[in-house]
């Protein structure tokens, strides 16, 4: 039963992992806590599930529409929202920003479809696989290798692309990378737009995975993500990842072996305790401040 | 980064607190006061409570739907004691704080004479202690949890009970089915589900039955795939889940991912048609839920509300949209018995109401003022459709 609860863990987690992704890259670039992210997330849940029922395409073809959308999307919030206010007010107006955007984007939701909890429809059929003691299903195989395969290509972006490489410049100093001719509001674009499109990945994943998406689920969803990391350290993508894989393994391990009700005390008592013992999270890295 | 937790937190509240100030704006302003109605035919108000949007809407729309056609039908027939009724209907969201504005609203500014509603046991209590401090009748249409009559003499229900009903259902699971090993799960942040627990688990220990698991979740999650786990390895014959039915389709999608078999048995909250939605193929003739209301095998005074009811909103009415119904005449009924419509002298005739043969099954108010329904309804779902099960009767001595 441990094992199996390990892989429900890890399977929580990398969707966790995969919206962290976003807030940590967006942190990393401008250091805004991107608080509309979870409802992005909630979008490309919608968006791929109108591709699969309304437009009945294949479930990867509608991952990638999703994640395609809301690249768009991500980057139109960024334009709209973030862009004109850049540079112009303090950090707190644009996370004031950010806040509107998602209370906008999540009752525009529930305008459109209503608060219900709808579905997606049967897309595949699942299969266990038994392996000894551990049952593991098809579902679950698929969004540990799509949630790798998305880390590992987000690794191979940022280390090996021109984009990357700016994206990093941009990281450790965004006037020096724009005075070194990097066009740095074209940078932060495309990491809204990444970022957004593996928040889309773990939306249409939950939605197929639990079978349940709705208007608010962008809510707790970010606030756990966020939580996951803050927990691997802000800024850093490897962080992200691993972050959000033991935040999902503890919150599972936590209900099966002490308690349900303590799901989401676990994730945010983890985010109080790592904020008091060790702010930089784990792959943070430690700003010391000269005076 | 806490601080700015904390930060939109509280942008989160006002903006909450904000909508419950709009909301309270809402509805038309009432110049008429307790008196001027007594003395002329002037149009007296009864308030819905109930939500119309979010999680619980379920319950809250169709029952509106009934309170409305039963105002309809009682106006067209000349109205109570020939004073027109109005309803007056706000959404309380199934959120404690509008149900509190609202109720609050109803009484002071739209002077209504009686509340029908809230479906929700937390929501009912809530609305119950402002209806008696402030000398109104509320008739709830689905709270069946313990502690809402005992609020005081202006809080009444006509509502199937738990604590007949889950006796009923577990003698039928032990003695009929050979149920004999239980898995609990409970909603923990649902009053409805904590306070049904412990009436069925009190029955499986009455009746020799074994409770093997006991466990939570928590409402609005969707990840129950640890629980599930362990209600695998639990050896359990039946899960008994106390909650809603978004979170029993989700659970039992689970139950269907994981590959094995279990029945979920559960109370009324599982009656939404999101159920079958949610479910689908998973919970398929595998829940079972009880309820004081089937459209199927109706008695005559069910079957002209039934077509009644499909011709005006052309769906199938369900056990809100019946139990509402039945309130607003259940109302008209004791303001008539007692020639008032004032709910201090009403409220007397309420608490002797006898038999009364509502669509909803046969309504008495018994001594403590609760009320008593037979038969139970077991539901089940069938080709995607709440199907009766068995009809059970209930003993109350």
């Amino acid at each position: 039963m441990f094992i199996e609860q390990l892989v429900n863990g890890l399977t929580l987690g990398s969707t966790y992992a995969l919206i962290a992704l976003g807030y940590t890259m967006v942190y990393g670039i401008i250091q805004l806590i991107n608080f509309a992210h979870g409802e992005i997330y909630m979008f490309g849940a919608f968006a791929g599930l109108l591709l699969v029922s309304v437009f009945g395409l294949n479930i990867f073809v509608a991952l990638i529409g999703a994640m395609v959308f809301c690249m768009f999307l991500g980057m139109l919030i960024e334009r709209i929202a973030y862009r004109p206010i850049r540079g112009k007010s303090s950090r707190l107006s644009a996370l004031i920003s950010a806040i509107g955007v998602s209370i906008f984007l999540s009752t525009l939701m529930a305008l459109i479809r209503g608060t219900n909890t709808t579905r997606y429809p049967e897309i595949m059929k699942i299969h266990t696989y038994h392996l000894g003691s551990l049952d593991l299903s098809s579902l679950q195989i698929i969004i540990l290798v799509v949630s790798a395969l998305l880390m590992v290509g987000l690794q191979l972006l940022i280390q090996k692309t021109r984009i990357g490489k700016a994206m990093r410049a941009c990281s450790q100093d965004l006037e020096a990378a724009s005075l070194m001719g990097i066009n740095a509001n074209r940078v932060i674009s495309y990491t809204f737009a990444i970022g957004s499109a593996l928040a889309a990945a773990g939306g249409v994943m939950v939605g197929v995975y639990y079978n349940a998406v709705w208007p608010y689920m962008g809510t707790m969803a970010g606030l756990k993500a966020f939580a996951a990391a803050v927990l691997g350290g802000i800024g850093s993508i490897p962080g992200a990842m691993i972050g959000g894989l033991t935040l999902g393994v503890l919150e599972i391990l936590g209900v099966a072996y002490l308690s349900s009700s303590y799901k989401d005390a676990i994730a945010f008592g983890i985010l109080i305790l790592v904020l008091i013992l060790r702010p930089q999270g784990i792959m943070g890295k430690k700003i010391t401040k000269k005076v | 980064m806490s601080s700015k937790l904390k930060f939109r937190l509280a942008l989160v509240l006002c903006c909450v607190m904000m909508m419950s100030i709009f909301a309270g704006c809402g509805g038309e302003k009432s110049d008429v006061d307790d008196q001027s109605i007594q003395a002329s035919g002037e149009v007296i108000k009864l308030g819905f409570l109930g939500a119309l949007t979010g999680s619980v809407a379920n319950y809250g729309i169709p029952g509106k739907k009934g309170m409305e056609m039963a105002i309809e039908e009682i106006n067209a027939n000349g109205g109570i004691l020939r004073h027109q009724v109005e309803g007056v209907y706000d959404d309380n969201k199934g959120d404690n704080s509008e149900i509190s504005a609202i109720a609050r609203k109803y009484i002071t500014r739209d002077k209504v004479v009686a509340m029908v509603g809230d479906p929700c046991t937390g929501l009912t209590q809530v609305a119950g202690k402002i209806a008696q401090e402030n000398e109104v009748v509320i008739l709830s249409a689905g709270a069946t949890s313990p502690g809402v009559v005992e609020i005081g003499d202006y809080v009444f229900r006509n509502t199937l009970l738990d604590k007949f009903a889950a006796p009923a259902v577990v003698d039928w699971m032990i003695n009929d089915k050979g149920w004999t090993d239980f898995a609990v799960i409970t909603c923990m942040d649902l009053g409805y589900s904590t306070g049904l627990t412990p009436v069925f688990e009190e029955a499986i220990e009455a009746n020799g039955g074994n409770i093997v698991l006991e466990d939570s979740i928590n409402q609005g999650e969707t990840d129950f795939t640890a629980q599930v786990t362990k209600l695998k390895n639990a050896g359990a014959d039946v899960l008994v889940f106390t909650g809603y039915y978004t979170e029993a389709a989700l659970i039992m999608n689970e139950v269907q991912k994981q590959n094995f078999d279990m029945v979920l048995v559960g109370g009324d909250g599982l009656y939404g048609p999101d159920l079958a939605a949610l479910g689908q193929s998973a919970v398929e003739e595998k829940v079972i839920f009880y309820c004081g209301f089937s459209s199927d095998q109706p008695s005559d005074e069910t079957a002209a509300f039934l077509e009644a009811y499909r011709a005006k909103y052309n769906e199938e009415p369900d056990m809100f949209s019946a139990q509402y119904y039945d309130a607003v005449y259940i109302l008209k009924k004791v303001m008539e018995d007692a020639n008032s419509v004032d709910p201090k002298v009403f409220k007397n005739e309420l608490a002797k109401l006898t038999d009364y043969p509502g669509v909803s099954g046969n309504t008495t108010i018994g001594p403590d003022r609760e009320p008593i329904k037979s038969p139970v309804c077991l539901i089940t779902i069938k080709d995607g459709q709440f199907a009766i099960l068995e009809k059970i009767p209930v003993n109350v001595e």
